[in-house]
């Protein structure tokens, strides 16, 4: 049960475009709002479009904090997974973006933050700093990431390795990661198309890892990607 | 609904000049806007205020630059404006006071707090003036309600608190500011009130700065001092009279009592919210309630005088006048009845 606590909101007094691409931006009635309507309509298109099936709903968190990881090969990816989280969730679980993309400009972070509640992580400059925030926001807030370890979207529909950065947010902590598998992502949406075609898409969720008596080191990140990777790619050899 | 009200409602420009008061303030806001940084640049020539210091007010300058517009012009263009813009300044207040106490986290409760500032503004519209009171218990209830909904009974006192708190101050409270617009004499009374309120800050500021040191409430609001206290009430107080005298001339208000204690309301009740929202945030441990204008703070930083004031002078003018605010203007315009 939640107590109440008298705390401002993290983000306070940040000016409109720092807040929008702060890991620590918090919604308001609005945006919440918006994240509510976009993902239920993201979730109709993908219904009815891409005859979206999940298989493994069982796996799904029932309450946060959780991690979703999944092979990442078309912009459908993060719209497929965060769409497939029960609703009551919703507002709280990030999709974790490219900010060079998706929150270059205030146009875009006012669409990536205000609809898709994605949180930017800077490919160039992704720092030791950014990845303690996101994992100490994980444990306190007992919210949900949406994270590709690939760090890029594939250009051949392959798997290619996981990067470690996913193990400097959750290594050591008893917060839950659950490999998923995204297949007819690919074929819908790569990444040289701009349209998507009506193609088949299957998330497949697998069961949860933890990685609690991991060490918060190189070594210790090395290995939940390894092991998670190894999970994705089970879940891809799955008929 | 008449030619006649149509016209006040949404194209009041020429007639919003009519009123003497309406020419003075208007005429005294323009003229300070002109000379402000015209005194500042030749202080700072002179060498009576150092480059800091004239930054810093040439800074809170072009804010002013910003919210003296936001809050006379629609006034001047017509009552439905005004209540517009009263209805989405309760809006941004709320949302400014949710974010800085963490009631933005209790979505329910949130959602009927917005509602209800939305339902008062529409019922200032409407001008029907026996719902914008009934919405007072009646918001009040479903905010109990909705969080009760939750099934979360720790912290529900807080969040129920917290949420009635800021629907009456900034739902209800600022609402009154909307009603004047339902008056036939809206433009010379609010710019009075807008004027005046934002003075007896300046008054106090003033009188603080120059007559004395002894802290008015140094836990709260370490700055003000009992000095600037006095003095705001005793340069607010005549000057509210003396300005209320030609709003109200020849009416029942129009008596030096009355007028005096108009004047002490303002001044007064004034200096209690800016202290109320100062006390909010020295609970929280913040020092503005956001980063909207530059050198003020947020919103809440700027209007927070104006929030006691509006219902206590609406009230006062209404139970001295025969029929109260807006007596003379048709009432349920949107619903009829």
């Amino acid at each position: 049960m939640e107590d109440w606590k008298l705390e401002p909101a993290h983000d306070l007094g940040l000016p409109m475009t720092e807040r929008l691409r702060s890991l620590r931006r918090e919604s308001g009635l609005v945006e919440t709002i918006g994240h509510h309507g976009f993902w239920a309509s993201v979730r109709a298109y993908l219904k009815s479009w891409h005859r979206l099936r999940i298989e493994g709903r069982e796996n799904l968190p029932a309450e946060g904090p959780f991690v979703l990881a999944a092979n990442h090969s078309s912009h459908l990816d993060a719209l497929v997974l965060a769409s497939c989280v029960p609703a009551r969730l919703r507002d709280n679980v990030f999709p974790i973006a490219a900010g060079d993309t998706f929150f270059n400009t205030p146009v875009n972070a006012i669409f990536a933050a205000g609809f898709l509640n994605a949180l930017p992580m800077w490919r160039k400059h992704a720092g030791p700093q950014a990845m303690r925030e996101l994992r100490q926001r994980l444990v306190d807030e007992a919210c949900g990431y949406i994270i590709f370890p690939e760090g890029t979207r594939t250009r051949d529909g392959t798997i290619n390795r996981f990067k470690a950065g996913l193990g400097m947010v959750v290594a050591g902590t008893r917060v839950p990661v659950i490999p998923c598998y995204l297949k007819g992502t690919f074929q819908a949406l790569p990444p040289h198309r701009a349209v998507p075609r009506p193609r088949k898409i299957i998330l497949r969720v697998g069961k949860s890892l933890l990685f609690d008596t991991c060490d918060n080191d190189r070594a210790g990140w090395e290995r939940v990607a390894q092991a998670l990777e190894a999970g994705v790619r089970e879940l891809a050899q799955e008929s | 609904m008449t030619a006649a009200n149509r016209h006040r409602m949404f194209f009041n420009l020429p007639e919003a000049f009519a009123h003497p008061v309406t020419k003075v303030l208007f005429t005294v806001v323009c003229a300070v806007l002109v000379l402000t940084p015209i005194i500042v640049r030749a202080l700072a020539a002179s060498g009576k205020i150092k480059p800091a210091h004239r930054d810093e007010l040439m800074k809170r300058y072009r804010s002013w630059l910003i919210i003296a517009p936001m809050m006379i012009v629609p006034v001047i263009l017509g009552s439905y404006w005004t209540i517009c813009a009263v209805g989405v300044l309760s809006l941004l207040c709320y949302r400014e006071f949710a974010r800085a106490t963490g009631l933005f986290r209790q979505k329910l409760v949130s959602l009927t707090v917005v509602l209800g500032i939305v339902l008062v503004t529409l019922s200032v519209m409407d001008h029907w003036y026996g719902f914008f009171v009934a919405l007072g218990p009646l918001v009040v209830g479903t905010i109990a309600a909705t969080a009760v909904l939750a099934d979360r009974p720790r912290g529900f006192i807080q969040r129920v608190g917290l949420g009635v708190l800021a629907f009456m101050l900034f739902g209800s409270g600022l609402g009154h500011l909307g009603y004047f617009a339902n008056d036939s004499q809206f433009v010379p009374i609010l710019l009075m009130l807008l004027f005046t309120v934002e003075l007896n800050d300046v008054f106090a500021y003033m009188s603080g700065k120059s007559l004395g040191h002894r802290k008015l409430a140094p836990q709260t609001s370490p700055n003000k001092t009992i000095a600037g206290s006095i003095g705001a009430i005793l340069l607010t107080t005549p000057l509210v009279a003396i300005l209320a005298h030609f709003v109200f001339l020849g009416t029942a208000l129009d008596i030096p009592r009355h007028l005096v204690f108009l004047g002490l309301m303002v001044s007064v009740l004034g200096q209690l919210g800016d202290l109320l929202l100062s006390s909010v945030k020295r609970d929280l441990g913040i020092k503005d309630f956001a980063a909207t204008f530059p050198g003020h703070g947020g919103l809440l930083d700027r209007f927070d005088s104006l929030i006691l004031v509006a219902p206590a002078v609406f009230h006062y003018v209404g139970y001295i006048l025969p029929y109260g605010i807006g007596a003379d203007q048709p009432t349920r315009l949107l619903t009829g009845g």
